[in-house]
Formats: C-alpha cells, sequence, structure tokens
C-alpha cells in the first residue's frame, strides 16, 4: 500500500555520501562556473575512487540564468545519465539534489549519483573593473517593476535584515549575538587552509564595519566566491567496497514557506522548523543527538533563527545561546567548522553538506575535527527566503 | 556638488497593478478585495489568495498600519538614491491586512520601531505616478 510508504523505514541509512570535494575556493578568476562544478566533482570522484562511467545520475545546479545546467555537466564529464535535471530552490535545492538522489537509487532509477553546486559570483563582480560597473548599472529593465526599487530596496540584505529586525524587538537580540556568529565562524576559517578569510576577527572588528543595510553590517554579510562542491551518493552496501569510510544519510525534510518571507511570522520562525522535524522524524533523532550543524550562514541572523527552529534553545533565546560560545570548535555545538558561507566560501549551501561529510569521516586533525561527532545536521535555505532543506548524516 | 540629478526607478504597473497605481494618482490607496469572502490582498494578482475567486474590485483602505519590521540602508545601490542614505525601508501592516513595502519618511531611522503607527502620504513621481509612502501617525 502506498499509504504505508514512511520515510524512515524505506530510506533511513538506505544510502551513503561516497566522495565529497571541493574546487578551488574564493576567487578563482578566468574559471566559470561550470568549468569550477567539473573540478570539484573530478576531485570528488577521485576522493571516492570512481570514475565518470561508474556515475548514471546528475543533479546539479549553477547560477540561476544556466539553462539545463545538468546537461552541461554530464556532457563535460562525458557521460549520459540515466537521471539527471537541475533543482530551482536556491540554496535549499543542494540539500535537495542528495535527498532525491537517495529516492532515486532506493527505487532503482540510478545507482550512483553526482550532486554538486558551482557559481563564479567573485568573478562576476570583481574581476575587472567592467564586471564592477556591469553589476552596479544593471539597466532599470532588469530590476524588479514595482514595489520595490521605486523604495530604494534592493537586495537579499535587506531581505534578511527584516527578519532580524523583528526578531530583535521581539526578544532583545542584539548585534552583539550577530557578532559572535561572525567571530565564531572567522576563527573556523582561520583553522581551514582552503578558506577566504585569513585574518582574525573580534568583537570589536564586526562593530566597526561598515553598515550595510542595518542592523545589518559587513561582517554580516556571506562572501561574494568562486566556488564549486560535489558529494557522490551511491547505496550503503556498495559504499562499503570503496575508498573512503562511508558517510550515512539518515534523514532528510523539507518545508517552503511559499506563502512568503513577508507573510506570517515566516521571517522570524523559519520554515527550518517543519524542514527539521521532517529530517529528525526519519532519522529517528532529535537535537539533543546532534554533534555538530553546518548551517546556511547566508547573514548572521539566519544561523540564529534556524539553531531556535531546529530546537538547538527555544525560540527567542538564540542570543543568549550563541553569547554562550556553544557554535565554536570545543563548545556544546560546533557549527560551520570550515568557516562557512560567512569566511569560508559561499557555495549557496554545497560547501556546508561537503563539511558536514568531512566531520563525520573523522580525517581531520585534531583542531578542525568535531571530538567523537556522529551526527551532523546540515541546512539550506534560499529561493525567496523561504525554500528550506535538512540533512541529517551519520557516521556509518 | 553633483549637477546632474539621476531619477529613481519609476515604476512600471504590471497590467494587474494598474488600478493600484491609477488610485495613487489620485493620492488613494487601493488594494484588491474579494467579492466572495471580503479580504484584501497585496501584491495586486487576479486571484484571492484567501478563496481562489477570481471576482474582486480594487477598493479604498484606510491607509493606516502597523510597522511590522524595517530596516535601514546604508549602502548605496543604486546611485539615484546616493542623498538619500541612510533612508528606512519598512514592512507597514495595514489595518485591513496586507504588508507592503514603502518607506517611512520625515523622521530620522533612529525614531522608527517596529509596532509604530503609521499613515499613507503620497509622493508625486510626475503626472503619471504617485508613489505611496508612510508617516509616523500622530500620538
Amino acid at each position: 500500500m502506498i499509504s504505508d510508504i514512511n520515510p524512515a523505514r524505506e530510506l533511513r541509512d538506505t544510502c551513503a555520501i561516497v566522495g565529497t570535494a571541493t574546487s578551488r575556493l574564493g576567487r578563482v578568476p578566468g574559471v566559470s562556473s561550470l568549468d569550477l562544478l567539473v573540478e570539484a566533482i573530478r576531485n570528488a570522484l577521485d576522493d571516492a575512487g570512481l570514475n565518470p562511467s561508474d556515475v548514471d545520475g546528475v543533479l546539479c545546479r549553477g547560477p540561476d540564468e544556466s539553462y539545463s545546467h545538468h546537461q552541461l555537466v554530464a556532457e563535460r564529464l562525458g557521460i549520459n545519465a540515466r537521471f539527471s535535471t537541475t533543482l530551482t530552490n536556491g540554496g535549499a535545492s543542494q540539500i535537495m539534489s542528495v535527498a532525491i538522489a537517495v529516492m532515486a537509487i532506493r527505487f532503482g532509477l540510478a545507482k550512483t549519483i553526482v550532486c554538486g553546486f558551482g557559481r563564479d559570483t567573485w568573478s562576476r563582480t570583481h574581476s575587472s573593473e567592467e564586471a564592477r560597473v556591469r553589476n552596479e548599472t544593471r539597466p532599470e529593465s532588469m530590476l524588479a517593476r514595482e514595489f520595490g526599487p521605486e523604495y530604494g530596496y534592493f537586495g537579499a540584505t535587506a531581505a534578511h535584515a527584516f527578519g532580524a529586525t523583528r526578531h530583535m524587538h521581539l526578544y532583545g537580540t542584539t548585534r552583539d549575538h550577530f557578532g559572535e556568529i561572525a567571530v565564531a565562524f572567522r576563527e573556523h576559517a582561520l583553522r581551514n587552509p582552503d578558506a577566504s578569510m585569513k585574518k582574525p576577527l573580534s568583537i570589536g572588528d564586526y562593530h566597526a564595519g561598515r553598515l550595510i543595510v542595518a542592523p545589518f553590517g559587513m561582517y554580516d554579510c556571506s562572501l561574494r566566491s568562486d566556488a564549486a562542491g560535489a558529494v557522490i551518493v551511491t547505496r550503503s552496501d556498495h559504499a562499503k567496497d570503496l575508498k573512503q569510510p562511508p558517510v550515512l544519510i539518515k534523514g532528510f525534510g523539507f518545508q517552503n514557506n511559499t506563502r512568503g518571507w513577508f507573510a506570517d511570522d515566516n521571517m522570524v520562525v523559519t520554515a527550518a522548523k517543519q524542514a527539521g522535524e521532517a529530517a529528525y522524524a526519519m532519522a529517528g533523532l532529535g537535537p539533543r543527538d546532534v554533534d555538530t550543524a553546518q548551517i546556511y550562514d547566508c547573514f548572521t541572523y539566519m544561523v540564529l533563527t534556524q539553531l531556535e527552529d531546529y530546537g538547538f534553545c527555544k525560540k527567542g533565546e538564540g542570543g543568549d545561546f550563541v553569547a554562550s560560545g556553544a557554535l565554536r570548535l570545543g563548545g556544546a555545538l560546533p557549527c560551520n567548522t570550515s568557516g562557512g558561507q560567512l569566511s569560508e566560501a559561499h557555495c549557496e549551501g554545497m560547501l556546508q553538506i561537503v563539511e558536514g561529510v568531512r566531520q563525520m569521516r573523522h580525517t581531520y586533525p585534531e583542531n578542525r575535527q568535531v571530538k567523537d561527532a556522529k551526527i551532523a545536521l546540515i541546512s539550506g535555505h534560499g529561493g525567496n527566503q523561504v525554500c528550506h532543506s535538512t540533512l541529517i548524516l551519520g557516521r556509518a | 556638488m553633483m549637477s546632474d540629478v539621476i531619477p529613481k526607478p519609476k515604476p512600471r504597473p504590471a497590467p494587474e497593478s494598474l488600478p493600484y497605481w491609477q488610485a495613487a494618482r489620485d493620492h488613494r490607496l487601493a488594494l484588491p478585495k474579494c467579492d466572495d469572502c471580503g479580504k484584501f490582498w497585496f501584491p495586486p494578482t487576479r486571484t484571492c489568495p484567501h478563496c481562489l475567486s477570481s471576482r474582486f474590485q480594487f477598493s479604498d483602505v484606510s491607509g493606516k498600519g502597523k510597522i511590522y519590521s524595517f530596516v535601514t540602508y546604508h549602502r548605496v545601490y543604486r546611485p539615484a538614491f546616493a542623498q538619500d542614505v541612510p533612508y528606512v525601508v519598512a514592512l507597514i501592516e495595514l489595518d485591513e491586512g496586507p504588508r507592503l513595502l514603502s518607506n517611512i519618511i520625515g523622521v530620522s531611522p533612529d525614531e522608527v520601531a517596529c509596532e509604530m503607527k503609521v499613515e499613507v502620504v503620497f509622493d508625486d513621481y510626475d503626472e503619471e505616478i504617485s508613489i505611496p509612502k508612510f508617516k509616523l501617525s500622530k500620538v
């Protein structure tokens, strides 16, 4: 009976991530987003000890304007793919790719699927003076027609900053709390040789940073990066014969608050709540079981509110939770241990998945490894701030 | 000093929001209101999101509401706003229910807070377009 299908029984632990890698990160001028992604996939195949001919599924995504992206990727890999498509849920797409891979593999539509995302955001706006000017003087025809540009409303920073203001109003959250998130992730980035940001950040530096769209200053905002990442998903029983310790896919869940970021109280109680509940149910776990969280940190506030929505603390207590030092390596919930999108590189959540896998393998040096970590929770957030995905990984 | 004034983006009404802008030109705030369930919505579309009825009319609202949340722009995203920073963009919750984005004018950004009561004023862009903005209501 169809009605008897239960994700926990049908899907939990059936598949594993057996390879993962990134491209070069940060500033990679002269390399397209597609080539960055192919670089990441090639590295992930090497990591797994697989060849492109072992792959029969491609679930990839790149810059939003790229048409038939998965076709372009598979062509560059020199393969035909049984199961192949591109998603359009923004930063929530990358986890959704992994989940769709699990479902496709479990039900016999593919054997081994590569999931990945690549972008060239730094190069688009910084590689030349022409690129910078082109970005800042986009013609009016490319703006929204109405209900935004006439008020000087532009950009994702403001959209998320609305949530930060409302949270501060309701719960007394402060910029010191947001600053602690930026400082903690920067400290993690300093341990990661691949991270873009190399200089220490103090809370004083955070407050001295120029304001962008208050309450956000420059250190509340994620990086503009050239970056790609990839993971390879296959059946858990197949994974045992491969090169790396497999990392089990224990749970995933989704919520899309498509009534809108500005509707209801979606900007303070995000779609992470229901996505997380579904992922916990599938994994048979709860927030207390999570050893490390890799949270979609497009802006500092988004980390704080998701920590609440995932049940790591109560709604409204995120400020106290982060102020306790919980997010730091060695803290109660080491979070974004590679530096995150705020300090490693922004790859629309793909690098959060890569880092979650690596933490589960226990192959990091001691100063980067979350000690004895067995469960990682990973989040993806995007679209128009309303699409959310949750992934729970476990050490096999 | 700058001698050339760079014009701000002019709203380009979509067909379904034309009545909104026609009312605004007359300094009235009018939103689609469902003939079947009686509720307002925004932005204008051709189907009531509350009951999916396609029977509706643009009806005047009070123009009064409160600030659900707001942000203050310090960065200049477009040169046309260079003279305005810091300026406030707020999400206004109208007394009739719908929320819409606008500027809060006539007050320093430091004095703006969530839940403050506001009321609409109209900023004439040219002879075709007037832009609804909001000021703090007198207490």
